[in-house]
Order: structure tokens, then sequence, then C-alpha cells
């Protein structure tokens, strides 16, 4: 359906965001019935599609008109299938076509790509790593079908180090995470958040890694749990004296989505979900922050920036007040929905690697700090004279900005319902970690699989 | 539930649901008039006192009411209780905060009259209100750190108030900064116990844990309690603070927000006991404060800041006493030191308009009185100015060692991230002066 959309967006080039807004519309409404109709603790894939369907169809409603052209509308609709799709499959060479396909808008520079070689690198990179984990495992198993792969660790060693590599190019995990400020800071704004948030790192762990290599993972994914933690605490402490507002949000979002690996690997039911809860949470704060700017941009111009004190509360004291709720609910305000999320993240990690469950309050006490200076800087400081009158969110940004806003503070204020449901997911993902290992001889470790 | 409990969960809730009707209107383009605020503030805090009382009383008789509203999150084993209490320690706190903020939201209305922030003001008060009551009457450490959070960022929010001068948003960064930093100990602490004791609860009674871990975990508490309480090393922050406008300073560094790091500990102080390197370590703290507080209070030269070293000095005295066990004469302290410093805070901006009015009565200012510090020699004197005047160098410290060598480390990560790339692929950051002005003032 997204993809008719864009195909139509394409040809007809007019009613562009009617178009945007119906393909999504129609994406959300077909994932919260898939929802509605899955069992709890097999509802992952159902729940992904829910949440990018209801992002793409609030960043459809934000997008400023000047970005409203038919190759944007298109490309985000062409994301969304693609996202969709890698969400929803459980054949790997759908899912690696997918993964590519998702990648596609950000390569050429004319469409959502970055001006540098670093975001077309690390997407590259991923994909071919990717592509060569799923020829090894189709090598040795001769299925690609995850259910019949699962617990079978296909491809051993060597296909479990492609995947997590190509994780790690596809997250921005340290050292591999200079492309997301620079995707930020050069490419289109909201297609690249949007692209961002579909968080396909975690995904490829979360449906892939942990089912396949249950064995493997509980005995070399803490590597990749450290590797987060180090991304974590390196971006918030890069952020800090970061002025650039797309590459600071870019830093936020990959410092604290960083995180989620490390809850997914945490092992504990209350780490799992901890991490679910919050890929939610940033996802939906983010997309927020994202959008927000990119509604500054459009009104103040796009040189923006938070060296300075630019006071634009004076002309947009709702995008001010969006702006420092969506924030601090992305660092844990008590009332929002992160504040579960990190209270059971911590909580999780802390039972499993004690020093992740230390540091992670650390790297989240220092981009709290970051985005309230950057709320200071943006809208705070300065009586700015000489504008005539700038238009504060108009009623259809109000509008979705208040449903985020709303959505993350009332998850926060009744959060039982949302948590229990992935509590359950949460379960399911803990058993496979902790189930007795199917091949005894792959799970001794890293030392004893190279023997192998 | 009974009479009592309803009226503490009234007591709780009124100024948050007042804060969350009043943001609402707003969020959807309508600003409450002057009047309205005012009379709402009233009603609420009010309808707060009776509701307190009604709590008072059965506290009286019966020692506890408590409202377990099951959990707010369940997962697997771990659960995050919902519990709100009032006991003999809560409730004093309660009536402190529910008495002071009804006559700080009474001062208000004539003291922001007309001010463009009156309405932003009485928002943040009753969201402060309502932070502060949950952390009171929280029947766990969980339920208190969020209180305890809502109180951090409405002090923050406060202080920024005059939003369009860069010192008191700088100041208030600087707030925050401290903030969070600390709150990790309590963050961790709360964590420590659940992951140590299965339960943050204190609604039955407090964890027991002994030893090192008792240990651990009151010295976790107490960095979330100093950097609240403004205690050394970290009172640098107070003086900043005093940027917002007067009645929150009042309510805040006077009264409410710098008592709530006491209130951690007396929380704490059955598990303090087991500790005694860390109970030494609450009343070295406090001691070290109090004489810091002093000191920098005489070399300051504006009432504000004055009062705010005097508030530091009491602080510190309170620790010391919860340090040495003496709960109750902490209390009772905490209570008569809000009272005053409130009022003092509150009088601070006439007080300089009826000192000059004293002094052309009198026909001069008078003769100075005798000084405790006139007792020491003058070299001591002069060496004790200079390191108060810079408020004992803890900025310049804290600077020197922790915030500088952190900006140093970050740059040099920024260039690391940089490296290949070249400078026009960034967007330069351009100052303010270049800042492009929308396309329609050009034109006009």
């Amino acid at each position: 359906m997204p993809w008719c959309a864009a195909i139509l967006a394409a040809l007809a080039r007019k009613h562009l965001r009617v178009i945007g807004f119906l393909g999504a519309l129609v994406s959300a409404i077909a994932a919260a019935l898939l929802l509605l109709v899955a069992p709890a603790s097999g509802s992952l894939k159902e729940a992904l599609m829910l949440l990018y369907s209801c992002l793409t169809l609030g960043a459809m409603l934000a997008l400023p008109r000047r970005d409203c052209t038919y190759g944007t509308i298109s490309g985000i609709l062409f994301l969304l299938g693609s996202t969709l799709l890698a969400y929803s499959t459980d054949d790997l060479r759908i899912l690696l076509a997918a993964w590519i396909a998702s990648a596609i808008p950000f390569f050429p520079e004319q469409w959502f790509g970055a001006r540098n070689w670093r975001p077309r690198l690390a997407l590259l990179l991923s994909s071919g790593l990717l592509a060569v984990a799923i020829m090894l495992i189709d090598w040795k198993q001769h299925t690609l079908s995850i259910e019949a792969l699962t617990r079978q660790s296909p491809g051993g060693i060597p296909a479990f180090a492609l995947l997590v590599a190509a994780v790690v190019f596809r997250k921005g995990i340290c050292p591999a995470h200079a492309w997301i400020g620079d995707a930020a800071e050069s490419g289109d704004l909201v297609p690249t958040a949007l692209f961002l948030n579909g968080h396909f790192g975690a995904m490829l762990v979360a449906r892939l890694i942990v089912p396949l290599f249950p064995d493997t993972a509980r005995d070399l994914f803490p590597l990749l749990s450290y590797m987060a933690l180090a991304t974590a605490l390196y971006i918030a402490v890069r952020a800090l004296t970061e002025n650039s507002p797309r590459r600071l949000l870019a830093y936020l979002a990959l410092s604290q989505s960083a995180c989620i690996l490390a809850g997914l690997e945490s092992r504990t039911v209350e780490g799992v979900t901890g991490a679910l809860v919050h890929w939610y949470v940033v996802t939906a704060s983010t997309m927020g922050l994202f959008a927000i700017l990119r509604l500054l941009e459009v009104r103040f111009g796009e040189n923006l920036t938070a060296s300075n004190h630019l006071g634009l509360v004076a002309h947009a004291p709702r995008l001010a007040v969006f702006f420092i709720a969506f924030g601090l609910a992305l660092v844990g305000l008590p009332g929002t929905l992160s504040f579960c999320s990190q209270d059971l993240l911590i909580h999780g990690t802390l039972v499993s690697h004690p020093l992740i469950g230390l540091l992670l309050p650390v790297a989240t006490a220092m981009n709290a700090v970051t985005v309230f200076r950057l709320f200071i800087r943006l809208f705070l400081g300065r009586r700015r004279t000489g504008f005539t009158i700038m238009a504060d969110a108009l009623p259809r940004e109000r509008w979705i900005l208040t449903a985020g806003v709303l959505f993350v503070v009332l998850g926060g204020l009744f959060p039982n319902a949302f948590v229990a449901r992935w509590a359950a997911q949460a379960e399911s993902v803990e058993q496979s970690f902790n189930a007795p290992p199917a091949e005894p001889v792959i799970s001794i470790g890293w030392v004893y699989g190279l023997r192998r | 539930m009974s009479f009592p409990e309803t009226m503490l969960v009234f007591l709780v809730l009124a100024p948050g649901v007042i804060f969350g009707l009043l943001a609402l209107l707003w969020l959807l383009g309508l600003v409450p008039p002057e009047r309205f605020v005012s009379s709402i503030t009233g009603l609420t805090f009010s309808a707060s006192l009776l509701a307190f009382f009604v709590t008072l009383r059965e506290v009286l008789k019966s020692g506890t009411v408590a409202v377990t509203f099951g959990n707010w999150f369940t997962v697997h084993d771990y659960h995050f209780p919902m519990v709100l209490m009032a006991d003999r320690l809560s409730v004093a706190f309660l009536g402190m905060t529910v008495v002071l903020s009804g006559l700080i939201g009474r001062f208000s209305v004539t003291y922001l009259h007309r001010e463009p922030g009156f309405f932003r003001f009485f928002l943040l008060l009753h969201l402060f209100a309502f932070g502060s009551l949950l952390a009171f009457a929280a029947g766990s450490f969980d339920l208190l750190a969020g209180g305890w959070e809502i109180v951090g960022i409405t002090s923050v929010l406060l202080i920024a108030f005059f939003q369009l001068r860069a010192s008191p948003v700088e100041n208030a960064l600087r707030v925050f900064a401290v903030y969070r930093a600390c709150d990790i100990g309590l963050l961790v602490g709360v964590f420590s116990m659940h992951h140590w004791a299965g339960t943050a609860s204190f609604a039955d009674r407090l964890p027991f844990l002994s030893g090192s871990r008792a240990s651990t975990v009151c010295l976790l508490m107490l960095l979330a309690a100093a950097g609240k309480g403004a205690q050394v090393p970290f009172s640098g922050w107070l003086p900043r603070a005093m940027e917002g406008p007067t009645p929150s300073s009042a309510i805040f560094y006077g009264a409410i927000s710098i008592h709530a790091g006491a209130y951690l500990l007396l929380r704490l102080q059955p598990m303090l006991v087991q500790s005694g390197l860390a109970s030494a370590l609450v009343i070295a703290v406090g001691l070290v404060t109090a004489a810091y507080g002093t000191i920098c209070g005489r070399a300051s030269a504006d009432a504000k800041t004055s009062l705010a070293f005097a508030s530091l000095t009491q602080v510190g005295v309170v620790f010391a006493e919860i340090g040495l066990g003496l709960k109750w004469i902490a209390v009772v302290h905490i209570l008569g030191h809000a009272t005053v410093r409130t009022l003092q805070f509150l009088r601070a901006p006439s007080m300089l308009h009826d000192y000059h009015q004293m002094h052309s009565a009198i026909g001069g200012e008078g003769s100075r009185a005798p000084h405790l510090e006139d007792l020491l020699p003058q070299r001591i004197q002069l060496w004790l100015y200079r390191w108060a005047l810079d408020r004992g160098h803890l900025d310049t410290i804290l600077d020197r060692f922790v915030i500088h060598p952190l900006m140093r480390l970050s740059r040099l990560l920024a260039k690391l991230d940089r490296v290949g790339l070249r400078r026009s692929v960034d967007r330069p950051a351009a100052p303010v002066s270049e800042f492009r002005a929308p396309v329609q003032e050009r034109a006009g």
C-alpha cells in the first residue's frame, strides 16, 4: 500500500500530503488490526509496524509545506513500505531486499542523501555484510526461513559476526557512529529522522540474532552491549560541545537508542521490556524533536545554532513547549513513558551487567544536559527584535505534536497496559536466551567456536 | 478508601490536576486571565489545606495514613509500587508545602501582576507543589524519585523565568547540570536497594541493609541530598538560582526544595544508623557547609544571595543533626527555618526601601554593630574575605577539574569525528549576528 501510494504521488504530483497521509493511515490501520489479532507474546513485528506507520503519519502532517514535494512524499512512502516489509517478513532474502531498499533514497544526493561519503559507505557496508551473512546461512542450511532457522545457529560464528557487524554499521555503534551526524546534518531532516528511527539494527538483533543464535549470543553478545554502552557514553560526551542542532539531535537519538541494545542483551525480562518500551519512546520523542527543528528552520532560517541564544520563544512559544516536552520525555522525566522504560532498562541491566546499569544513568544525565542546553540556546536568552509576526505552531502541526506529547505523557501516567504487552514479548526473548542450548557444541564460546 | 485516605490522595493530586488543566488550555490556544488563575490557585490550596487537616487528624490518631494503588507497572518480579503515605515525618513536610505554596501563590498574585510570565509562573507553581507533595507523600523511594525530579525541573524552569535574558537561562543550565549529576546517586541508590533488598518501599518499614551495602546506598543518597540541598561541594549553584523571581526563590531555596535532601536523609535514617561511615560523612558535609555558608554569606552584596547563604548554613546544621541521629530536632529545625526564611525572602524586595525610610527618619546609618569576624587577625580576615567573595572557589574548582576536562574531551572527540571530512561538508556554526532573517523581514 505505501509503495502504491508512493507511485501515485510520483505520478500525480498534486494533493501530495493527502496521498501520503492516506497511505500512512491505511498502513497504520492495517498494522493496528494485525496487532489486535496477534498473541501478546508474539506481536513484536506488528507493534513495530504500527509504530512506524504512526510515525510516518505524524511526519506527513508535520512536514512543512516547503518540503511537500513529490520526491519527498514518494520517498517517505517508499521508506515506509520497505520498513514494513523488513519488520514483517520471515524470509531472509526479503529482509535483505527491504534492508537495501530502505537505504536507496539515502544514496543519491539529489534525493535524501547526505553531501558526504560516510553515510553512503556505512549503509553500503551494512547492506554488504548482511548480504554475505545471508549467503553464508543459505550455503550452510539451505533454507532462508527465519522460523525454520530459529535456534539453529546457522552459519556459526562467522554468520553471527557478520550480522553483528551489519548492526554496528547500520545502528551507528561506536566506532561506526560518525555517519549518523553527517546524515542528519546535510540530508533532508524529516526523512532522515524517519530512516534513523526505523532502528533496523535493533530489529535485526531482536528478530534475527537472538532467536537464531541464542547460544552464541549468550556468550558473545555482551561485547555488543559494551560497545553500545561505549557509544551511549561517547556520544553523550561528544554532544556536550556540539553546536549544530541537527547533529545534536542525531547524537541524542543515537546515544539514547544505543541503550536499547544493552537492554535487549540484558537477558532479564525487565531489561528486555525496558528496551522495547524505550524503542517506542525514543522513536516518538526524537521524531517530535526533529520535526520541531525542521519547523523552526523553515520559519527562521536553516543556519540555526546552539552556540548562542536565539530567543525564539517570543515567536514560537508553543513549539518551545513541545520541544522541551519531547526533550525531557527523551531523557526520562517522571510522568513520561521514558521514566518507566529507563527504570526498567537500568534495573534490568544492573542485574545482569552492573557496569552497564551504573553507566547508563551517567549517559542519560549528560544527554539531559544537552537537551536542555539546546532548548535554552534555541528558544531562550535573548529578546529578538526586527521580526514581523512569525507563525507559531499551525493547527495541523499543533494537533500532531500534541498527540505525540500525549502519547509519551499518558503512556507514562498509565504505563501498565503498554508495559504488560511488552513484558509478554520480552519473556519470549528472554526464554530464547536462557533456554538450554539446542546444540551444546556451539554454545561454549568464542574460542571453542573457532576451534569447531 | 476511607475519608482521610481520599483526602490524602486529593492533597497530592489537586495541584497536579490543575497544572494539567491549565497546560491543556494553553496548548489549545487559550490563556486564562489573571483573575481566573489567582482564583483557581486560591481555591486549590485552600481545599488542599482542609485535606491536610483531615490527614493530620488521622495521623495524630492512628500514626499513618497509607493508600495503595497497586503497582504503577509490573514486569516479571519487578514492580513499581504506587503507595501514598502520610506518617508523622511526612505530614510535617506536607503541611509545610501546602501552607507555604498557598502563601506564595497569594503573594505572587500581586507581586507578578501584569508580568508577562504570570501564567507560566502559576503553571510551574502548581507543578512544583505536585512534585513536592508527591515526594513527601511517597511510600517508596521510586515514587519519591519521581516527585524529586519534578521539583528539580520546575526549579530550573523558574530560575530561567526571565527567559529573554542570557544570564538567568545560563544559570538555569548550570543548576540543571548539577541536579542531574547528583540525581544519578538517587537513581542508582534506588536500583541498588531493589537489587539487594528486593524493594525500595518504606511504607511498612525501610528495607533492611547492613554493612557495606547500607553504606553504599547511604552514600549514593547523600550525593543526591547534597546536590538538592546545595551542600559542599555542590553549593555553587545556589547563588546562581537567585536569578528567578523572589517568590520562587522563597519557596524553593528558603523553604521546600532546599530541604528535600534533608527529607531524603530523614527517610533513610534507620539505614544511616547502620553505617558509621555514611553518618560521619553526613555530619562532616553538614558542618563544612554551615561554615562555608556563614563565611560566604558575610561577603554577599545583595539581599537574596545573602539569604541564600544563610539558608545554606541552616541546612548544613540540619544535615549534621540528621547525621547525629537527632531526627525530630532536625524536623523542628526545618519547619522553623523554612517559615522564617520564606518570610525573609518575601520581604527582601521591600526591605531596602524600609531601610532607607528608617535611616532617613533617624538621620543616618547609625553605628556598625560588632561582628564575629572582628575577633580574627586582619590578615586572616582579608584572606577569608577574598575566599568568600569567590564563594570558596567551589565553582572554579568544579570548572577546572570536572567541566573543562570534559569539554576538552568532547572537543577532542569532535575533532576525531571530523577526520576525513572536507570542511565544506558541515554547516558552519553561524554566530547570531549572521542569523538569517526570514523573508518577510527582509521584504519589509
